[in-house]
């Protein structure tokens, strides 16, 4: 190695070279934002990596409303601005991110990540900022923070309406099997308790690492402990192989789920019959047969002719973009902490902005009264609507007791059933 | 069903089934069985790809599992799209994937022979090409295509995935005969072990290296095809074929025929009845530690030690 | 270098600064690092506490990539398992920082954290040392160590799986680990945007000094020898096991520091610092910035994250491909690494003159491509040949 005849030249290159590449591609700190004459709304959904499939379609509901909104004259007369990077599945990314929109482009409202880990992730972030953000997935339920506005259904409410219908129809014999982490285990837990409250028992529970994609030993259990029905708490791509291993296994327990068919759409992915008699609890499911929901339907594949499918993650991202539309009207302004004022408040979302049918925002518990259906998919994949009711969050506003818009207005914490039920975590 | 597999095909789990029969009446567990020979199957077809790169070229090749995608992919799409019946497809699957390894061959990999560790960032980079690239091209998801077969009769376990472990003994036996008993295998191997001599005896060492890695890229490609019908078919579904793969390479060691056979038999072993006694979590981490443990005591891999039991025989006679 | 005009003992530093192994070494280098320190420690003044808290996180990795030059750029060996240290010590940070509480309890998380990531590699290291782990596998092992670390941490969300108060959180992680802080209860200071920038980038001049010191030392050649031939060096009566051992452990505490900071970053650890995506990342930093620079290392990482980052607000859904078409044409073009490539290109022109260097320079050209032509069509060239599987593992 020769280094010592390298002069001046070289060397300045190579530290410029470091300097330089720190420095630059940071466009524009500070600043920005003072136009005034935009609303600026952040949307960080998964168009890349592992999430993809169910993120793509909530980026494109979300840039529906919007497209929809500025086409009909914005918000109180100002354009929505849009900024939609691509947080491929990614959780640093996130939180870069999530910065970044906060900070630099310093939006009004944002909406972010599938996950809970990615939630859990940016959670800080927008807790260190007073962010108001809006979380749409389908999830485990708990979250009591000031500034996160949960829109999708709870465990507790997507179970609380699939598990009843199943016991009612099927037996009271009942076997668990879910993905084996956060989401999956504390939906076992809600399992359990809504078994103990409608008199039936899980009696087998089977937790399956999410990178399993083999599920022979998973189905011979099954079929030597012969349950009324089995509840499949299955997530992601490799789980989505159970059920061609199922069909082609021959195995004909009837299956009730939370977490198939509505989010990655596998009745329309997977060849006929793999979803046969798979019943599945959702606030929403392309096929809703209304009229309301044909009307959004044939809007979304308007805009996106290649669009796979309209997720139950979708609609939420669409309604909840209205809802913030309409808390901004009565509010009168984008000021952050007046926007949450009105949102506490609660609020109705009925007509077109909500596919699923009329819904309500609960203020205190800042999450959603959803109609609740149980979706059957038979042996040609048909969807058909066997049972619908609305049910409210309920674990917060009831067993938990929280109020956001009163005395608990400064937190920021996620419950979990464990400590509020003996059916949970045994 | 429409399988195309034809009257063998459906003889076949019929056989397997009066076997089965036998054995379980003399009280052999036969649910393990079936995933213990699932699990074998899954870690040989997962690995045999990779072991030919990089047992013959030193080719450590991070895009295997896009390789295994791409076999899936064109396996699908042949049968969903142009109606190719699901044997053909995943012949065509296989083949192009060699044709596309033999192309990487001639334009990336050629050049960086002898630069092991360079090779495993250009094909990690391949790889990310390769995953996105059919994400914007054929978006999130294939529809995807049956399994074939039915279940095991009498049990509640998928034909299909046990008859995979004859896929695998076949695709294993066909790498031996081709490596062992042909002029292309016998140069191949000649140039492996000094280019030098052997492009001095007149071979076409550029070609082997060649052959050779579209090959490895070909079987990659048919491990593909053959989960094709079994798994969901996603951009990143190589992912999923991809710690397996390296693991088994490594257990084997550096002969890749014996080495893929002794590591998939036990790898698939212990991962089926560690899954079967205390779950699926304890079964993936007992696969891990095993592999912790062979690589620790044998530095060179299942192979290593079949070798040293070999010389030592030779020693006594 | 030095001509006797420095006071001694600044001469003493800068003998030991310098040596054969390091790129580096002039006194042009130190002036243009100089200013280049300047700029950086200037940068959160003109861009801002936000942009200095982006930027952070970029030297945070720098560490990371620093330690992995050590181990693998230096002494030979490939670590694909850096990352198990950096989220071991970012697990322990969390666990002990949220356990004790307030900023005593941050202050001494710190040390504790490094000190179990160095235990860790410590024990890892004898393990694989001392039982003749070799080569590509040392690579392959620490991988499967960072899987089982992954798959273990990834279960563990029920409450069963707690270490004091804090709940480890399986895929979820662990939310809310405070902002780095230093001194006990009511004579603190919290380190956020700029306070932590500087610190980091403080942290990352010592490592990255006290590493060229190490390297240009007795046990730095040492390091060398093995990387060359380790079978030598044993045989020159050197205790390559334990050199091994040493450098390793070493290593593992630097990317436990990283680690640790990371942790204090994003204010939130969980297990997908130990998947194989981003345990390759380290690698693609190091193999582009020029393994065998300690600086390179550092560089490579600052561009490749600002790129990763630029493409992802910018390009949708084809900065993935993007960012595999660099890592590609980098790694085909200048195999050595950016650093020093630059450096090669460097000496190039100024040992035959700009105008004599570009002729060369289009006659190597045109001679590649000509092998390049012969090699597609009528062959008879000769083309790099691979060495045998035995060649690769010795």
């Amino acid at each position: 190695m020769s280094e010592n005849r390298i002069s001046r030249r070289s060397v300045l290159a190579t530290g410029a070279a470091g300097v330089g590449a720190a420095l630059a591609g940071c466009s524009g700190g500070g600043g920005g934002g003072s136009e005034g004459d935009t609303i600026k709304i952040g949307v960080l959904e998964d168009q890349s990596g592992n999430f993809s499939l169910v993120g793509t379609p909530k980026w494109r509901a979300s840039k529906l409303a919007i497209e929809e909104i500025n086409d009909n004259g914005g918000i109180m007369g100002q354009q929505i601005e849009l900024f939609d990077p691509d947080p491929q599945s990614d959780n640093q990314r996130y939180q870069q991110l999530t910065e970044r929109l906060i900070q630099q482009e310093e939006v009004d409202a944002l909406w972010a990540g599938y996950s809970s880990a990615t939630r859990e992730a940016i959670r800080p972030i927008i807790d260190r900022e007073d962010q108001l953000y809006f979380y749409t997935t389908q999830y485990e339920g708990g979250v009591a923070d000031k500034n996160v506005y949960c829109m999708g259904p709870t465990a507790r409410q997507q179970l609380g309406s699939v598990v009843p219908y199943m016991i009612e129809n099927f037996g009271t014999d009942i076997y668990t099997i879910a993905a084996d982490y956060n989401f999956g285990q504390l939906s076992a837990d809600w399992v359990k308790v809504i078994a103990q409250e409608n008199g039936a028992s899980v009696n087998n529970e089977e937790f399956i690492p999410l990178s399993n994609q083999s599920f022979g030993s998973t189905i011979s259990n099954i079929q030597e402990a012969d349950p009324d029905f089995v509840m499949a708490i299955l997530v992601g791509n490799n789980h989505s192989s159970f059920w061609n291993q199922r069909t082609s296994a021959g195995l004909e327990i009837p299956m009730g789920t939370s977490t198939v068919m509505a989010q990655g759409y596998q009745h329309k992915r997977l060849d006929a019959p793999a979803l046969k008699d798979v019943y599945g609890g959702f606030n929403y499911m392309e096929e809703i047969p209304t009229d309301r929901n044909e009307d959004y339907v044939s809007r979304y594949y308007d805009r996106w002719p290649d669009a796979g499918y309209a997720n139950e993650e979708s609609i939420n991202n669409y309604f909840s973009i209205y809802m913030y539309k309409k808390a901004v009207e009565e509010a009168g302004t984008t000021d952050q902490e007046a926007v949450k004022e009105v949102l506490n408040g609660g609020m109705e979302i009925t007509g077109d902005r909500s596919p699923e049918g009329d819904i309500s925002l609960q203020g205190p518990v800042h999450h959603m009264t959803h109609n609740m259906r149980v979706m059957k998919c038979d042996a040609e994949h048909n969807i058909t609507v066997e049972d619908q009711r609305r049910i409210p969050e309920q674990f917060l506003s009831e067993t938990v007791g929280i109020d956001l818009s009163g005395p608990d207005s400064e937190l920021e914490e996620q419950f979990t059933p464990t400590e509020y039920y003996d059916a949970a975590g045994e | 069903m429409t399988t195309g597999f034809g009257a063998a095909g459906m003889l076949t789990p019929l056989v397997i089934g009066d076997v089965l029969g036998a054995l379980d009446s003399v009280g052999v567990p036969i649910p393990q069985l079936l995933q213990m020979a699932d699990n074998i199957a899954f870690i040989a077809l997962a690995a045999i790809g990779l072991t030919i790169i990089f047992g013959m070229m030193g080719v450590i090749n991070l895009a295997h599992g896009e390789f295994i995608m791409m076999g899936a992919y064109i396996t699908t799409l042949s049968v969903n799209v142009a109606s190719i019946p699901l044997p053909v497809a995943m012949l065509l699957g296989a083949l192009g994937t060699a044709v596309f390894g033999a192309i990487v061959e001639r334009t990336i990999v050629r050049r960086l022979y002898g630069r092991l560790l360079d090779s495993m960032i250009v094909t990690f980079g391949l790889g990310l090409i390769l995953t996105q690239g059919t994400r914007i091209i054929f978006g999130n998801s294939l529809q995807s295509i049956g399994t074939p077969f039915g279940n095991v009769p009498g049990y509640t376990y998928s034909g299909y995935r046990v008859l995979l472990l004859f896929a695998a003994i076949a695709v294993l036996g066909a790498v031996y005969l081709v490596f062992t008993r042909t002029e292309f295998g016998v140069q191949a191997r000649a140039t492996i072990q000094d280019p030098e001599t052997a492009r001095a005896m007149g071979v076409d060492t550029d070609r082997m290296y060649t052959i050779t890695f579209a090959i490895g890229s070909g079987l990659a490609g048919l491990t593909g095809a053959l989960y094709a019908p079994s798994a969901t078919i996603v951009p990143g579904m190589g992912q999923s074929f991809l710690v397996e793969s390296f693991v088994t390479v490594v257990t084997g060691g550096s002969s890749v025929l014996l080495g893929t056979a002794l590591a998939g038999g036990i790898l698939g072993t212990i991962n089926a009845i560690f899954s079967n006694l205390y779950g699926n979590f304890i079964g993936q981490i007992a696969l891990l530690i095993t592999a912790i443990i062979v690589i620790r005591l044998l530095p060179d891999g299942l192979t290593g030690l079949a070798a040293t039991i070999r010389e030592k025989i030779g020693e006594r006679q | 270098m030095t001509d006797g005009r420095l006071p001694s003992r600044l001469d003493g530093i800068a003998r030991k600064l310098n040596g054969p192994n390091t790129l580096g070494n002039s006194k042009a280098f130190w002036l243009a690092f100089a200013v280049g320190m300047v700029g950086m420690i200037a940068y959160p003044l003109v861009r801002g506490s936000y942009a200095a808290g982006q930027t952070s996180l970029f030297l945070v990795y720098g560490l990371l990539a620093l330690s992995l030059s050590l181990i693998w750029g230096y002494t030979g060996i490939l670590s694909f398992g850096q990352v198990a240290f950096f989220g071991i010590a970012g697990y322990t940070y969390a666990i002990v920082s949220l356990n004790l509480g307030g900023a005593f309890g941050q202050t001494v998380a710190l040390p504790v954290a490094v000190g179990v990531a160095t235990l860790a590699a410590f024990v890892l290291g004898y393990f694989m040392f001392y039982g003749g782990v070799k080569n590509v596998y040392v690579a392959i092992l620490t991988l499967v160590v960072t899987l089982v670390l992954e798959t273990f941490m990834a279960q563990t969300a029920g409450s069963e799986w707690a270490i004091g108060s804090v709940q480890l959180g399986g895929f979820n992680g662990i939310p809310g680990i405070r902002n780095f802080a230093l001194g006990v209860e009511g004579a603190s200071f919290s380190l956020s945007g700029s306070g932590f920038y500087w610190f980091v980038l403080t942290l990352l001049l010592v490592a990255y000094l006290g590493s060229r010191i190490l390297v240009n030392s007795r046990f730095g050649y040492t390091l060398v020898a093995i990387r060359e031939d380790a079978e030598r060096t044993t045989m020159l009566g050197y205790n390559v096991k334990r050199v091994k051992l040493a450098v390793f452990t070493l290593s593992g505490a630097l990317a436990g520091l990283s680690g640790v900071l990371y942790a204090t970053w994003g204010n939130y650890m969980d297990p997908s610092v130990f998947t194989i995506v981003f345990a390759t990342i380290p690698i693609v930093w190091v193999t582009l910035g020029g393994r065998e620079s300690l600086l390179g290392g550092i560089v490579g990482t600052i561009i490749i994250e600002r790129l990763r980052l630029w493409f992802s607000v910018n390009a949708s859904e084809f900065a993935i491909v993007f960012v595999g078409v660099i890592l590609m044409t980098t790694v085909l073009l200048v195999p050595r690494g950016i650093l020093p490539g630059i450096r090669d290109g460097y000496v190039f022109f100024s040992e035959h003159g700009i105008r004599k260097g570009i002729e060369r320079g289009r006659g190597t050209i045109q001679t590649r491509i000509q092998a390049r032509l012969e090699s597609v069509g009528v062959g008879g060239s000769e083309t790099e040949t691979p060495p045998s599987s035995e060649a690769v593992r010795e």
